[in-house]
């Protein structure tokens, strides 16, 4: 049934599964080693609870690079995250402030999420309706979303209601709330792009734009969709992280972006849209928090940190080029 | 001027390949070619898709450094490890895929990595680039401007200019990898003067093409490589097309345009005055169930801008479009397809396929909504549709889920095709189908849309190349400068009367 050159057409991809394999799951790699040898040097970090604090310190970018990576998929970017997230959680700060009522508490849960919501679909409207280079529509809004916030309270809110603290520091079966709500996004956007029409949408969008419009596809409403639901992570983002420190501050959150792209392309998501996974962006925003925790460790000092994780980053991309390029 | 005026005089070979092979990981793409290719000679090379072709004629191009064999030019052995050394031997290769930069002017990509430079070095000429890219068009015979930005020009200039680039450099060598396959019958005339030139001139021309016509028409010498080997060689004209086609495939084809003719049922898709401002004027025509209607016409003439509209890509400005008695109103791909018009767009790497989706999310991406309940996708019945819509359009994959980018020219299309086919359409468009993919596939797909019709499929066959309309239609119809030029049976219609009805020579 099949011909030689029909083996010949495929045969880039049979010789070196190692590649393959490697370009899939080497990421994972990367993290077992990151662990392995942060483990062999210090002791104090092989310990559940220094990996319970990890994920916890990851939580907030990680819930941020969920959404961001539906935007990366659809060769789309969301820059406003950090800015977004400032504004959504002094919302919630200023009712959480109040004495404690069934309406002050729901709306100091629900209202980071509905702004959160609405943040991200004027981005969504503007890309994909107006039509403006998503890059620049967000670093319009990254800069108008701050603006709007620091004029709005410039004074940090403290004294946030006890019950408030549940969303940040509450703890279920053990596990800290951050990481259980990390866990359920990723899950929940894992099912999403894989297992759902919308998803496949969304990969088809990235890949050709032309080609999905062709077939039939709602382009401009998918591409809308991974706007609200970037909007979505940064809200809940927000509220888990206002609520860990108790306070909200309008200069929260800068430098945000930068994080959940990083974690989302050492993932192996494609800048260029259509590759891109939930699993490997979580991995990514855990690999830079395995570093950041054992360099911390180590006594490295921040600066040189910073200059590491920056190394990791292009290492990482340049990696994921280089691999898939010996397949072709 | 010409270097390779003195060359036409010297005995033997420009480039003697002894032994040529380059594997991709355990695969031969090449194996062990000997090929002589002489000055002032035209010499054809054939086979299908994955024969080994384009990757020989890179191995000679530089593209790649870790071939093996050997490679003599004017008897001196060569190691060809960089594009940029196999032009300075004098190699040049006009490659399948554009690869001009929309941004410059045709003189800027002419003179694209050897710019001539002004007095002061590092600064570039543009009057210079200008006057040496006039030369060139001259030469060639393009009544192009230099200075023209590229994304101005449709795609059969880009091609020509293209060529010129090629020829630009004066090469010894000019290799043409599917050089007319944007092209229409006036412009391939052209490129057969340009070549004839060149061949009196001296250069060895080394042309690659699906056409055999083509190849018959152009060429002193044919090789057909398949698998990877080199199968036979000789002159021309002791060549037939059968042969060509035997040495080819390595067995008998049986025929390419298997077309059943049956009875055709009542009337599916009617379109009436149909126009859109500046594209096309007054399209009437009607196609019948198990209808194959096949719209010729050059490139430009609005063909392709008819099937935007019927497909909602470009919609119609005025006019009416009726399927099945129901009059229906397409402002987009969205509407057409919820209406039951299907569309295969003529550059399925543009507008097709999505490249890294695997084969089976190609092909279900237009039908979806079938496949999912509450926004979930029944993998179950996605995979039982795929599998049966691969072996009814004889798709060979390794397997579904590999990306559909890593498929042959001929697999790749029949993906798309089958993308169209499974929303259940009941008209379907087909912009040139067949556009650069080999023999084999080509005479697969022709089976694959008979039987479509004879399904009750209404089918729009658009296709630049006679003998594919002649062959695969109930009825012609020609298009001319937006309009219909012309409408002719099955019976009435010949190569001839097409030609002549697209270039306004008959009324």
């Amino acid at each position: 049934m099949i011909r030689q050159d029909d083996l010949r057409a495929r045969s880039p991809s049979l010789p070196l599964p190692s590649a393959a394999v490697l370009r899939d799951y080497g990421i994972y790699l990367a993290l077992l080693a990151l662990i392995a040898f942060f483990s062999a040097r210090i002791p104090e970090f092989r310990t559940w609870d220094n990996a319970l604090l990890i994920v916890l310190q990851v939580s907030v970018i990680g819930i941020i690079a969920i959404g961001m990576t539906f935007t990366i998929i659809t060769a789309g970017i969301d820059l406003s995250v950090g800015s977004l997230l400032a504004v959504a959680g002094i919302m919630s700060g200023l009712f959480a402030q109040r004495p404690e009522t069934p309406l002050t508490a729901t709306l100091a849960f629900t209202v980071p999420i509905l702004l959160g919501l609405l943040g991200g679909a004027v981005n969504g409207a503007i890309v994909a309706f107006a039509g403006v280079n998503p890059l620049i529509a967000t670093l319009g809004s990254l800069t108008a979303y701050r603006g709007f916030i620091v004029w709005f309270r410039v004074n940090p809110i403290y004294g946030l209601q006890p019950y408030y603290g549940v969303v940040g520091q509450g703890q279920v079966f053990g596990l800290p709330m951050p990481v259980l709500i990390l866990v359920l996004l990723a899950i929940a956007g894992w099912v999403i792009l894989s297992f759902t029409r919308f998803g496949r949408y969304v990969y088809a969008v990235g890949g050709n734009r032309e080609a999905a419009r062709a077939a039939g596809i709602n382009v401009a409403l998918v591409t809308f969709a991974v706007y609200v639901i970037s909007g979505f992570c940064v809200g809940v983002a927000a509220l888990v992280f206002t609520s860990r420190l108790m306070a909200a501050q309008a200069i929260s959150g800068q430098g945000f972006e930068l994080q959940a792209i990083a974690a989302a392309v050492i993932g192996g998501a494609s800048l260029f849209g259509g590759r891109g996974r939930i699993s490997n962006t979580i991995v990514g925003a855990l690999i830079m928090g395995v570093l950041f925790n054992g360099f911390v460790m180590l006594d490295v000092p921040q600066p040189i940190q910073q200059m590491f994780i920056g190394v990791i980053i292009v290492f990482a991309v340049w990696l994921d080029a280089a691999l898939r390029r010996r397949r072709h | 001027m010409r270097v390779a005026l003195a060359v036409a005089d010297r005995p033997g070979p420009v480039v003697r390949l002894r032994g040529v092979s380059k594997s991709f990981g355990g695969t031969h793409a090449v194996d062990g070619v000997d090929i002589d290719l002489l000055a002032g000679e035209v010499h054809g090379l054939i086979g299908e898709n994955g024969a080994g072709k384009s990757t020989l004629m890179r191995i000679l191009a530089g593209c790649f450094a870790d071939y093996d064999g050997s490679i003599a030019i004017d008897g001196a052995a060569v190691r060809l490890g960089s594009p940029a050394q196999a032009r300075q031997h004098g190699v040049a290769l006009v490659h399948q895929e554009l690869s001009l930069i929309p941004e410059l002017t045709v003189a800027e990509n002419i003179a694209l990595g050897r710019e001539p430079a002004a007095r002061l070095p590092i600064f570039l000429s543009h009057a210079k680039t200008n006057e040496q890219a006039r030369c060139v068009l001259v030469e060639c015979g393009l009544a192009l401007d230099p200075t023209q930005k590229v994304d101005r020009l449709g795609i059969a200039e880009r091609q020509l200019v293209e060529i010129a680039k090629g020829i630009a450099g004066n090469p010894r060598v000019l290799i043409l990898d599917e050089p007319t396959s944007s092209l229409t019958v006036r412009e391939t005339g052209l490129l057969f003067r340009i070549i004839e030139r060149l061949r009196v001139h001296g250069t060895a021309v080394v042309y690659i093409s699906h056409k055999l016509d083509e190849v018959f028409a152009v060429t002193q010498t044919i090789t057909v490589l398949r698998d990877g080997r080199k199968v036979a060689s000789g002159p021309t004209s002791g060549w037939t097309e059968a042969r060509l086609v035997q040495a080819m495939v390595g067995r008998d084809l049986g025929s390419l345009f298997p077309r059943s003719f049956a009875a055709l049922g009542p009337v599916r898709l009617a379109v009436r005055n149909l126009g859109r401002a500046g594209a096309f004027e007054d399209i009437s025509f009607s196609i019948r169930a198990g209808e194959i209607l096949g719209l010729y016409g050059i490139i430009g003439a609005g063909r392709s801008e008819v099937a935007h509209a019927l497909a909602g890509l470009a919609p119609a400005d005025r006019g009416q479009i009726e399927l099945d008695g129901t009059h229906l109103r397409i402002r987009s791909p969205m509407q057409a397809l919820a209406a039951g018009i299907a569309f295969t767009p003529e550059d399925r790497h543009a507008s097709g396929l999505v490249p890294m989706l695997s084969v089976r999310e190609n092909i279900v991406l237009s039908a979806l909504p079938r496949f999912s309940r509450a926004g979930l996708i029944d993998r179950a019945a996605e995979h039982a549709a795929v599998r049966q819509f691969l072996s009814a359009l004889m798709v060979r994959a390794a397997s579904f889920r590999q990306e559909v980018s890593s498929l042959s020219g001929g697999n790749q299309q029949k993906v798309v095709i089958g993308r169209a086919l499974m929303p259940r359409p009941r008209a379907l468009i087909l912009d040139e189908p067949t556009r650069g993919i080999d023999v084999v596939a080509k005479a697969e797909l022709h089976g694959s849309i008979d039987r479509l019709a004879r399904e009750g499929l209404a089918v729009l066959l658009i296709s630049s190349e006679t003998l594919e309309i002649l062959g695969m239609s109930d009825r012609i119809l020609v298009m001319r400068e937006g309009r219909l030029a012309g409408e002719l049976t099955r019976t009435e219609a010949s190569e001839e009367r097409l030609v002549a009805l697209a270039a306004g020579a008959e009324q």
